[in-house]
């Protein structure tokens, strides 16, 4: 049936030519038989083949062109379809899978060759802007945008049936897209001009549509300020009032990620993203389920819950190797996906499985080379595993010479990682006064996580120089913060820095109360280190608290104590931080001696002046250090 | 500049055409005039007809020789002999546009005149045929993809010929075009420029040379022959590179040595005031020419312009009936009568005088965007932006259309948008200021005042054209409060109306003396004060004004308040202000802050 069409299709449009141009297709015909002669052959011109017969062919015609690039001038141009195929496979390419693409250079190269043939195919202008855009090309870029829209407002305008409509619209979605651009590239003020203009237009003309885009692009660019959650659930609204899905449940995560930085409760988070996922799968907008588990596993980290957030990272992983399996489009090189590995990445080193977050980290160069988008954030997670790395060995120097990297992609957190190596080195003066503009810089910034870190490095900084009692209420004020915020990492976090006050005002039984409190989400959910660390603090309050007792009470609690150094030795050792294992094995070495165990005393003895050689000396009171 | 050093060997050609080395100077006319005629002779022989009427042109503006000086025709070498039958043939066809048929009678001869109508022959067939072809094509999708077949062929007989040195001036030319049409640019003016030592005589490679340099840079590592030649050339690409200071500097030099009587210099001193916006001299120049050369249609097109812009109307209708009259089917003859049709408001029928020029010469890019200037007065946008989006692709330092679009959009109320078009033209021309009101305008309109007073300022250091630079830089600087400034400006602006001498009126000198007088009023400057008032009265708009303020200034004088004297106004600076007023004033660079292309 179908072919009896195309049959049909190819006698009129034979019939209708003239004597000049039958023989000019016969010599072309000769040609093409010519060249091809080493396919198999089977439907003849190139430009009257049918979709359904054609497609397959010219799949193999694109795998030829990738090959030869040099030859593609003299193979000839590509037909009408052939050219579409080959734009909307490279587009799609370009958004899911980006490394199965062409090269951006050889890309270009096909491109210019099909504007060359012809000119007025103003999509290769839209796939070049794309393309420009991989290898961050302000100039070219911003070029094939607006010679795109200068080419579609002229087709728009040929047909009729679109008419004035189809010519107004164009236009608001140039000046849209070029606020995109600019946004892209960072030109935040040129980008709001541009939005400026788009939604002028589009007020103009009524169309709401282009108004949401504009009211997403708008939340987007004043993110920084605190009144556009209004803006954002007005979008909302809208957007589901005008049934744009996509829009709406953007803008729902969107609400959902600035909520919960406001501090809101996972429960309702949780709620409202479940609400939108109800919406993707219903309209199956499979990108936006990817985003949406990716904010999972972002808020479950936010709030401490390492295990959630593993979990969320995996299903969003696995859940992708179904889709593939399906056969359906798989989107390999997203944002969300980044986002996942890189969580999963940090979650893993912090369990101290270094090697298992290297892997993670050599995938993820793999599939998002240096180059590309979303780079920047596994570059900036591998800087951040590799300097904690490195402060754990005691490397410092190392440390510091990451900072700089770290800066380049974050400067907030190169600034605290910083005061970090500052305050490591003893160099008290410089890291405070660092704290102290960062802490202004994050407060004007309403970054609270980072707030409560640099208070909490603050609160050390004190107790260091001998100050605990200043440090009181700088750990008061972080803990209510990271109570108010429900982080309960920094919260616990929080508890240890003040339990280990506590300890140095020489009250260790309120200390060993608070932390029995604390003990629990740490060793739940909290890095190794911090369960070490943990750990030892509660060891050190019960010694301190064993001060008093009775000989044979004294004994066992100083046995019990042991105990606790022991595990706190093991969490120590499996991320590799000598320097605490050193402090722990004096210290049990001391608990030893008072117990009169000489040998076992005089094994740890022996550890630490192992440890005690290999390790530089920092100078710092073992009893000053949490 | 090494340039008597050339790059590559020259070829021994000096045996077939004796006279062809030529000097630096322009000592001896008598030989110039020689080599003129000898080349003109050349070229037409070879069916190189450009070339031979620029040389025969510039041959003409010379003075006769006499009898005993005239050149005997170059000596016929026994393979010219040989090939006579041949050739007297296939030039008899290649006159009659029979190319296949020429090249055919052709093959297999050996002199080089022969070879080289072989080769043109079947060069032009190509040509002919993808012409043709245009016509009918197979269908929409093959727009762009008919190419001179001949071309691969052509370029791989020459190249071989080129390595073993057998080319002469001609081959080479020949050999350049082919390569320039097959985009292989760096290569084809490598060999041009090998052509313009072998021959320097011929225009034609000189003119291919100029349509492939790009800028200035390019020009100043071109290591070309010494010869007189060169001037010409030099002045042509001046032009075309807009340096048009440097271009009428050579082109003085031309006619002070004795060429002023050359149409071809002529016109070129007119295209190149026209560049700069000097009407008056141009148009009389060109009238000047007219006189001298009545039937000449070549740059009607830019007097056609010049016409338009000054708006004379019967002088414009004269040249189009004229024009009409000579050739109707010539891009010049449609482009002006698109112009009086523009003139008349009647843009539908000028709009289609331009695409007949563009169906006459498709890569005459003057009538593309001179087409999208119609549909812009039809309000026909998208048909504008379409056109000029022709004109730059046709070529990309069209300035006009880069600033055609910018208006285009500017009036679609886009005026982010067109910034990025009026950046595009503004790099083109540098130092034009409508270019840079416009981009001001934009900028004003986006509300970022310091960026749009940087480019009204800069408009007015390299010469305002319209004058309406200072008094919108004065009314940013009134928004602004910065009275001080304002009133500098519109003082300046005072002074440049009057310094001019122009009767046109200046809609803006009552505003600006209005502000002025306010101003000094302010200041308590009274003498000033009641000038400018006085001045106010004579415009319709402000004289209430003006009158009210000189009763005030009247009452507070009476009142006993000392004027102070001791500040010397600047009013009336002396003349001395216009003067550094031209063009050509250099200013540091415009820097705007924005980061976009």
């Amino acid at each position: 049936m179908k072919r009896g069409l195309f049959l049909r299709h190819m006698i009129l449009a034979y019939s209708k030519l003239s004597f000049s141009q039958v023989f000019k297709l016969y010599t072309a015909l000769q040609q093409y038989f010519q060249s091809g002669e080493k396919k198999a052959v089977e439907d003849a011109d190139m430009e009257l083949t049918s979709r359904e017969e054609g497609e397959r062919k010219m799949e193999k015609e694109e795998l030829d062109v990738s090959v030869r690039e040099e030859e593609v001038s003299c193979s000839g141009p590509l037909s009408q379809k052939q050219a579409e195929f080959f734009l909307s496979q490279q587009a799609s390419l370009l958004k899911n899978d980006e490394t199965k693409a062409l090269t951006p250079a050889s890309l270009q190269k096909e491109l210019n060759n099909l504007l060359k043939f012809n000119p007025d195919f103003a999509e290769a202008h839209y796939l070049s802007y794309l393309n420009n855009l991989r290898v961050q090309d302000v100039f070219s870029s911003t070029h094939s945008l607006l010679h795109y829209f200068d080419r579609l407002i002229l087709t728009g305008a040929e047909s009729k049936s679109n008419g004035e409509e189809g010519y107004g619209r164009s236009l608001r979605y140039a000046a849209l897209n070029l606020a995109a651009l600019h946004c892209r590239f960072g030109h935040y003020q040129q980008a709001e001009l541009a939005l400026q203009e788009a939604i002028r237009i589009a007020q103009e003309s009524n169309d709401h549509v282009c108004l949401q885009h504009c009211l997403s692009w708008l939340y987007v660019l004043g993110q920084k300020r605190s009144d556009s959650y209004v803006l954002l659930e007005h979008s909302v609204k809208k957007a589901v009032h005008f049934g744009l899905p996509y829009l709406a449940s953007l803008g729902i995560q969107s609400l959902v990620q600035q909520r919960a930085f406001a501090g809101k409760t996972a429960n309702k988070l949780m709620d409202a993203l479940k609400d939108s996922d109800l919406l993707h799968w219903k309209h199956s907008l499979s990108e936006l389920i990817d985003i949406s588990i990716a904010q999972k596993t972002a808020i479950w980290r936010l709030y401490g819950r390492s295990t959630m957030a593993l979990q969320q990272a995996q299903m969003l992983l696995s859940m992708n190797s179904l889709e593939s399996v399906n056969g359906g489009v798989q989107q390999n090189n997203t944002e969300s996906f980044a986002v996942a590995l890189c969580h999963l990445a940090e979650l893993h080193a912090e369990q101290g499985c270094f090697a298992a977050a290297s892997e993670v980290l050599k995938h993820l160069k793999e599939r998002f080379p240096p180059n590309s988008q979303h780079a920047q954030l596994w570059m900036l997670c591998d800087q951040k595993i590799q300097f904690d790395r490195a402060m754990n060995d005691g490397k410092f120097h190392l440390a510091d010479s990451l900072v700089t990297g770290i800066t380049a992609l974050n400067s907030m957190e190169g600034v605290y990682r910083k005061a970090v190596v500052l305050q490591a080195q003893n160099q008290m003066t410089e890291a405070h006064k660092l704290l102290q503009k960062l802490l202004t810089h994050c407060q004007k910034m309403k970054n609270t996580e980072m707030v409560i870190s640099v208070l909490l490095s603050v609160a050390e900084l004190y107790w260091r120089s001998s100050s605990p009692t200043i440090a009181l209420p700088v750990l008061l004020q972080a803990l209510a913060l990271s109570k108010e915020y429900r982080l309960q990492y920094l919260a616990s976090e929080t508890v240890l820095n003040l339990a280990f006050a506590q300890l140095i005002l020489g009250i260790p039984e309120q200390a060993l109360s608070l932390l029995h409190m604390a003990i629990e989400p740490v060793l739940a959910d909290g890095a190794i280190l911090d369960k070490g660390r943990a750990m030892f603090l509660v060891a050190k309050c019960q010694v301190a608290s064993a001060a008093s007792y009775e000989p044979p009470k004294k004994a066992e609690a100083l046995e019990a104590a042991i105990e606790n150094l022991n595990e706190a030795k093991n969490y120590f050792a499996k991320v590799d931080c000598k320097e605490r294992i050193r402090d722990v094995v004096y210290f049990q070495a001391r608990l030893y001696h008072t117990l009169g165990k000489t040998q076992e005393r005089n094994r740890c003895a022996m550890l630490f002046r192992q440890l005690h050689q290999e390790l530089p000396s920092h100078g710092v009171p073992l009893i000053n250090h949490l | 500049m090494a340039a008597s050093t050339s790059v590559v060997p020259v070829p021994v050609t000096a045996a077939a055409v004796p006279v062809l080395s030529t000097n630096g100077d322009f000592s001896d006319l008598r030989e110039i005039k020689k080599q003129l005629l000898l080349i003109a002779g050349l070229t037409r022989e070879r069916g190189l007809l450009h070339s031979s009427k620029w040389s025969a042109e510039l041959a003409f503006s010379l003075p006769a020789l006499h009898l005993a000086e005239l050149q005997p025709p170059p000596p016929i070498t026994e393979e010219d002999a040989q090939d006579m039958d041949a050739y007297t043939l296939a030039k008899a066809y290649f006159d009659v546009k029979e190319y296949d048929r020429a090249a055919h009678f052709l093959h297999g001869c050996n002199s080089k005149k022969a070879y080289f109508l072989y080769m043109y022959s079947r060069y032009l067939s190509g040509e002919k045929k993808k012409d043709d072809e245009t016509v009918d094509s197979l269908g929409p999708l093959e727009k762009g993809q008919v190419k001179n077949e001949a071309l691969r062929e052509l370029r791989v007989e020459l190249s071989k010929k080129h390595q073993a040195r057998e080319l002469d001036g001609f081959g080479l030319y020949l050999y350049g075009v082919v390569l320039r049409k097959l985009d292989l640019v760096k290569e084809a003016i490598d060999v041009f420029v090998e052509a313009t030592h072998v021959l320097p005589l011929h225009w034609g490679a000189w003119l291919e040379l100029c349509n492939l340099i790009t800028d200035k840079e390019m020009l100043k590592f071109l290591s070309l022959p010494d010869t007189w030649m060169k001037e010409f050339f030099l002045a042509h690409i001046y032009t075309e590179l807009q340096l048009i200071e440097e271009a009428l500097q050579k082109y003085q030099n031309l006619i002070d040595v004795g060429f002023s009587k050359s149409s071809y210099i002529v016109s070129q001193i007119a295209v190149a005031y026209h560049n700069i916006r000097d009407i008056d001299k141009a148009l009389s120049i060109f009238n000047e020419l007219r006189k001298q050369d009545p039937y000449r249609i070549e740059n009607m097109d830019t007097f056609s312009n010049l016409l338009y812009v000054r708006s004379m109307k019967s002088e414009l209708s004269y040249l189009a009936h004229n024009l009409c009259e000579i050739d109707k089917y010539r891009v010049e003859t449609c482009c002006v009568i698109g112009n009086y049709y523009s003139l008349r408001s009647q843009h539908e029928k000028a709009a289609l005088y331009f695409q007949r020029a563009l169906k006459l010469n498709p890569r005459y890019l003057g009538a593309w965007t001179l087409m999208g200037h119609e549909y812009m007065e039809m309000k026909n946008t998208s048909a504008a932006i379409q056109a000029y989006r022709h004109a730059i692709e046709v070529n990309k330092r069209d300035y006009r259309a880069w600033y055609g679009l910018g208006q285009t959009y500017e009036i679609l109320k886009m005026p982010f948008y067109c910034l990025y078009y009026y950046r595009r033209a503004h790099q083109l021309r540098p130092n034009d200021s409508r270019m840079l009101v416009a981009l001001g305008e934009c900028y004003e309109k986006l509300n970022q005042l310091v960026e749009a007073k940087k480019c009204y300022w800069r408009a007015y250091a390299v010469g305002d054209v319209e004058k309406m630079a200072l008094v919108k830089l004065a009314k940013l600087h009134e928004q602004l409060t910065e009275s001080e400034q304002a009133a500098q400006c519109y003082i300046k602006y005072i002074q440049d109306i009057y310094s001019c001498g122009e009767i046109v009126e200046h809609l803006e000198e009552s505003t600006a003396f209005r502000y002025l007088a306010q101003y000094y009023f302010k200041c308590k400057l009274w003498d000033e004060a009641s000038t400018c008032a006085q001045k106010c009265c004579a415009f319709n708009d402000t004289r209430e004004e003006g009158k009210a303020l000189l009763r005030q200034i009247l009452q507070l004088r009476n009142q006993g308040e000392t004027p102070t004297t001791e500040i010397p106004a600047p009013f009336f600076l002396p003349a001395s202000l216009s003067a550094n007023n031209t063009p050509t004033r250099r200013v540091s660079p415009l820097n705007l802050s924005s980061v976009t292309p």
